[in-house]
């Protein structure tokens, strides 16, 4: 009984590929590298991508920030009550927060100042406020950090405490109470939460002061009409909406995508080179081992499936090694240098890890892009030698 | 039984250049026997035996074998009827050089996907009858002539096919290894194949059955 599937033509496809080990070696490190480079670049907008939604769908509906000539200073808390007057806000909280430069490690740190008695305008907060006891932080001047800042404060040496540096440059101690992971890399990245005494201490914030204030609308449908009323009442201020920052975000975020676009098409430009001399022709090596086969009994569909599987084998092999060299590089070693372009800022951010994001569609977009393109580019050129008489070839 | 009827083979160098091979050839072969091609390079020994193998069509006229007409067979049928009917031994035997003793005997069986124990009994067998089988593993081009030819007469006779056609056989051969040749064709005679050579070499002359003399593209004697 005849076996279906042609072991004997798989043997001989992968002899072929063993054979011609330089040229099989190149093609597999070109393909590969293609492969590894979109992947790589795929898998970290969509990490990224997924970072951004998430952090801008945390967003308040509402920032209200004083301005004084077009720059931004403290607003007095007693605007609060003012917005709570307006019909269609839910809730109004004046915020207190601003970046901390650490020298040593050359990076901001984003720091909250939260009182565990008011009404907290980020869910994350409730929660942080309900698992830690807030009096004892504010009784011995403690902070909660994120993990990205744990890992920058290790770094140097500070593992239980940490001096912050007033605006008077007296030092202000502040012991390390917890570690917390927010909903994002992002976020816990670089924050550290503080209380707000503690805050205006360290930032030398007047208590009748805040950085902004966020305004929470029950119907989103009135963002824009709540928007004129306190622009309205209050002309010194700017106003920002979620919309506004999303908006923002993503013009950074496609900007950056944008060079990553350069990037994509010169590597399918090359890839396309290649194929293009692939499928232009075989080595006169190449086209009398074909004309040998047909002058032996093969037949054209036996040359096209051994082309097919000597095809299959090498690209397929090629892909799904540059897969897992992008899975390793973006997802295990941080994906060093590509990041960079993405995070521009990361010179002032603590690092952080990308998120595990898997995307099938990437992979298959990947594979619809380079497999069968390349398969086509082997099979076209060998059809047409295997469809010309053995004889002709042989000569 | 093979028939060639009112062959004429013409080649197209370019648009201007054509060259007429074989002129209006008839000649039957009678299964069993042993047929000498003769005449000078370029003559058309190689086109008739290209023309039984079916490895190209004549421009005219028909090649017809056991009663069917090979000459307008499809490409795959010709493959096909390549497979089952001929054991081809080229001048240069045309064995693939990176390839083993073993996987170049192989090469006919592979699109008939036999099993395993079959194609070991059939490339043993073959590799026995033709002293070879101590090269098994050994890569083609590392051979010696003789021994290349061993292996292009083994690969011709894997599939056990009932014509046997040679070019030129000996032609890069010493007198030894071309009387070793001419002894293994005798063996492949009295198994009953029918067996046609091209050649220009004296030693054929004189066992064959018949001695057809080419010349210039027609059947001289």
């Amino acid at each position: 009984m005849k076996n279906k599937i042609n072991i004997y033509l798989i043997e001989y496809a992968i002899n072929a590929i063993l054979r011609q080990r330089f040229k099989s070696f190149f093609i597999v490190t070109v393909f590969t590298l293609l492969t590894f480079l979109l992947t790589s670049v795929f898998f970290i907008t969509n990490s990224l991508r997924y970072e951004l939604e998430t952090t801008v769908d945390a967003l308040p509906q509402i920032i209200v920030q004083k301005i004084k000539a077009g720059r931004h200073y403290d607003i007095d808390t007693a605007v609060v009550d003012d917005i709570l007057g307006i019909s269609g806000v839910n809730d109004a909280v004046a915020r207190v927060w601003g970046y901390y430069y650490f020298e040593n490690a050359g990076v901001n740190f984003s720091v909250v100042g939260i009182d565990r008695y008011e009404k907290q305008y980020k869910n994350s907060f409730t929660k942080l406020v309900e698992n830690f006891d807030f009096d004892d932080i504010n009784g011995t001047s403690t902070m909660l950090i994120g993990s990205g800042v744990k890992r920058t404060m290790q770094s140097s040496y500070y593992k239980e405490y940490f001096n912050f540096i007033k605006p008077d440059g007296s030092l202000k101690k502040v012991q390390i109470a917890g570690i917390f992971d927010a909903e994002t890399e992002l976020e816990s990245n670089d924050m550290i939460i503080i209380s707000k005494d503690l805050f205006r201490e360290i930032f030398d914030i007047q208590e009748s002061k805040a950085t902004d204030i966020v305004v929470k609308v029950a119907n989103p449908q009135e963002i824009a009409t709540v928007v004129s009323k306190i622009k309205l009442l209050f002309p010194d201020t700017r106003i920002i909406t979620n919309q506004d920052l999303k908006v923002s975000y993503q013009n950074i975020f496609d900007y950056k995508s944008g060079i990553f676009l350069a990037l994509f098409v010169v590597a399918l430009f090359t890839f396309f080179i290649i194929i293009y001399d692939k499928s232009s022709g075989l080595t006169s090596e190449e086209k009398r081992e074909i004309g040998i086969l047909k002058a032996l009994g093969w037949t054209v569909d036996d040359v096209l499936k051994e082309k097919f599987y000597e095809a299959f084998l090498l690209s397929f092999f090629s892909y799904s090694f540059g897969i897992g060299l992008a899975l390793a590089y973006v997802y295990i070693f941080g994906a060093p240098l590509l990041r960079n372009i993405f995070v521009g800022y990361s010179q002032l951010k603590t690092s952080f890890e990308l998120p595990f994001v898997f995307d099938f569609q990437t992979l298959f977009l990947v594979f619809f892009l380079s497999v069968p393109i390349y398969i086509a580019a082997t099979l076209i050129p060998s059809w047409k030698v295997a469809t010309l008489e053995a004889d002709e070839v042989i000569r | 039984m093979i028939k060639l009827k009112n062959i004429t083979k013409i080649y197209e160098v370019s648009k201007n250049d054509k060259i007429t091979a074989l002129h209006n050839i008839n000649l039957t072969v009678q299964e069993g026997e042993l047929i000498v091609l003769k005449g000078a390079s370029g003559s058309g020994k190689s086109t008739i035996l290209s023309l039984i193998a079916a490895l190209s069509k004549p421009t005219s006229g028909e090649v017809i074998v056991d009663d069917k007409q090979i000459s307008k067979l499809p490409d795959n049928f010709a493959s096909r009827y390549r497979r089952d009917n001929i054991g081809f031994i080229f001048q240069k035997y045309n064995l693939l050089p990176t390839l083993s003793v073993r996987d170049n005997i192989l090469l006919p069986l592979v699109p008939l996907n036999p099993h395993a124990k079959e194609v070991e009994e059939k490339i043993q067998r073959v590799m026995k009858r033709f002293q070879i089988e101590h090269k098994e593993n050994v890569i083609v081009r590392n051979l010696s002539g003789g021994e290349q030819q061993r292996v292009a007469i083994a690969r011709a006779n894997v599939n056990n096919p009932k014509i046997i056609i040679a070019d030129e056989p000996t032609a890069n051969l010493d007198e030894n290894l071309s009387h070793h040749f001419i002894e293994i064709v005798k063996e492949l005679r009295a198994l009953g194949k029918t067996i046609i050579i091209a050649t220009h070499d004296p030693l054929f002359f004189g066992f064959a059955d018949r001695e057809i003399e080419i010349h210039k593209g027609k059947i001289v004697l």
